[in-house]
Order: C-alpha cells, then structure tokens, then sequence
C-alpha cells in the first residue's frame, strides 16, 4: 500500500492504524486549490497529478475534538445532516450509536426556523457532511446561531463553520471511516465506552452499500 | 501630551449596564439582533467562545484563550 506523502509517525498516535486511513482514501483532497486552507496547515502536499494531500495529523486531532464538542451537547439536540447519497449510511448509523438526530436526503426549509412546521427540530448543533451541498442547513443555523462542525474538503465553501474537520468527503469509504471515529469517540467521551474499546461494529458497516442508493 | 492623551482615551465611549459579549476573532461587541453564535471551546470546554456574523462568514480565525486552540 502506497504510502507517499505522509511523514513518519510513531505507531499508535494516531487513532486507527494508517493502513486503514489510506485504504479509506481519508486524506484525499481534490484538484482546486485552497488558500484558506494551505494557511491554516491543512494541505500537507500537492501530488503530482494536482491532488491535494491532507495532513493525517489534523484529521486526526480534529476527530478528537470535534468528538469532545459533540460529547459536550445533549444528543437530541444535535442533529448530522447529509444530503449526499454516500453520508446517509454513516450518518444514520453515527446517529444510532450516539442518540443524535439525522436528516439525511432533501433538507426541508424550516426545518430550523419555522417552529409551526410539523418537522421542525430545535437544534443546539449542527454536523454537516458536505458544506458545498448542505447549504440550507447551514443558511438556517446561521440564522439561529447555532454551531456548526463539518466535514470540509478543499473545494467546499467554508463560511458559517466554527469547527472543520479536514478530510476527504466524498468518499464512501472516507465517510464511512470518520463517522465511525466520531461515534467511537463521542461514547468514549460519554464514558460508555473504554478508552480502548472499539463499537461493537467495524467501519465497513457504516459504509453505503451501492444497492441501497439504486 | 499626556494629558492630551488620556483625555482621549476617557473620551471612549463606555458601555454601563448589562454587558455586552465581544467577538474573539475581532473584539467588536456583538448585538441582540445580531447572528452571532456562542459555544464553550471544542479542545478545553473552559472559554466560551463567541463568533459575530461577519467572522463567520469570513472565516476569520479565532482563539481559545485557556488553550490556544485555533479555529475553525
């Protein structure tokens, strides 16, 4: 397994072994280059073919404490939103584990904002898959003033976001894997799991499996 | 020139009564009416941290002050 652009680390840093980071093609960016992150020290190298590369490192510490924020909220009133066909399964099976509430497909207007709706949800925080495709979701919380954590790749828009976690998110794999971080970490957070217990189910198992979205 | 100094920095406005919460990335004070946000640092959960609307939609930075944690 190719190994290319990632600096040498001591094993056991970082959460999963890196095999399994690189096989989820977690640190994957895309071809459009981000200044916004290239400053903040996201982009950790740009392949050859134009691919940027993201750090593992930040990836890493971001799951941890966006994991620690999520921890900190009332698990019903934290909603995970993907519009993307390949987020519905992670997020679904995040929600399952952790209490939060999903909204996965078409995000209803007034979901947030109109409280006479018959789907309205109050919301203390928000978990967005893609900002690029969520974007009602994050209009609306922005509105409210309610903090959003999400997913960000190098050519998502990153305005209304208080907490990124770097990473690649299209990926069905890459998806699948940082939700099962996350769900993983916000129990250990919780104190329901043991720092070094795993879930009962491996990352494979929050992944889209292709039938579902035909 | 000292004087002169000081009597501007008196002349500053100064805000009495109910306080109102500053913005950690540019220290503007932030409305009621305004769309601000309010949440406890992501690393520490000490700071409370708060973000006015146009920090926001910059994306400007912000700092915890207990641990130094950057965002977003």
């Amino acid at each position: 397994m190719s190994r290319e652009g990632v600096a040498p680390v001591p094993e056991g840093e970082f959460l999963v072994p890196i095999e399994k980071y690189m096989f989820a093609g977690v640190r994957l960016g895309t071809r459009v280059s981000n200044a916004y992150l290239e400053k903040r020290g996201f982009i950790f190298a740009v392949r050859h073919d134009g691919l940027r590369i993201f750090d593992l490192r930040k990836i890493d510490e971001r799951i941890r404490i966006a994991a620690k924020m999520i921890a900190r909220y009332d698990p019903s009133k934290v909603v995970a939103v993907s519009a993307k066909p390949y987020g519905w399964r992670p997020v679904e099976m995040f929600c399952k584990f952790t209490g939060c509430r999903p909204i996965i497909g078409r995000f209803i207007p007034g979901t947030f904002t109109n409280p006479r709706a018959s789907y309205y949800i109050e919301a203390d925080l928000l978990v967005v898959t893609d900002p690029k495709v969520d974007t009602q979701a994050i209009t609306e919380a922005a509105q409210l003033g309610i903090p959003v954590v999400a997913l960000v790749d190098t050519d998502t828009p990153f305005q209304f976001i208080d907490l990124m976690i770097p990473c690649n998110n299209k990926g069905r794999r890459s998806l699948a894997l940082i939700y099962w971080l996350l769900a993983k970490l916000v129990l250990i957070e919780r104190g329901l799991l043991k720092p070094g217990e795993d879930l009962p189910v491996p990352p494979e198992e929050f992944e889209t499996r292709l039938r579902e979205i035909e | 020139m000292s004087t002169q100094s000081a009597q501007q920095t008196s002349r500053q406005p100064t805000m009495f009564g109910i306080e109102v919460p500053r913005c950690t990335s540019c220290n503007r004070p932030i409305s009621p009416d305004e769309k601000g946000v309010r949440f406890l640092c992501p690393n520490c959960g000490q700071a409370e941290i708060w973000r006015c609307e146009k920090c926001r939609k910059l994306g400007n930075t912000w700092r915890c002050p207990v641990c130094g944690f950057e965002g977003p």
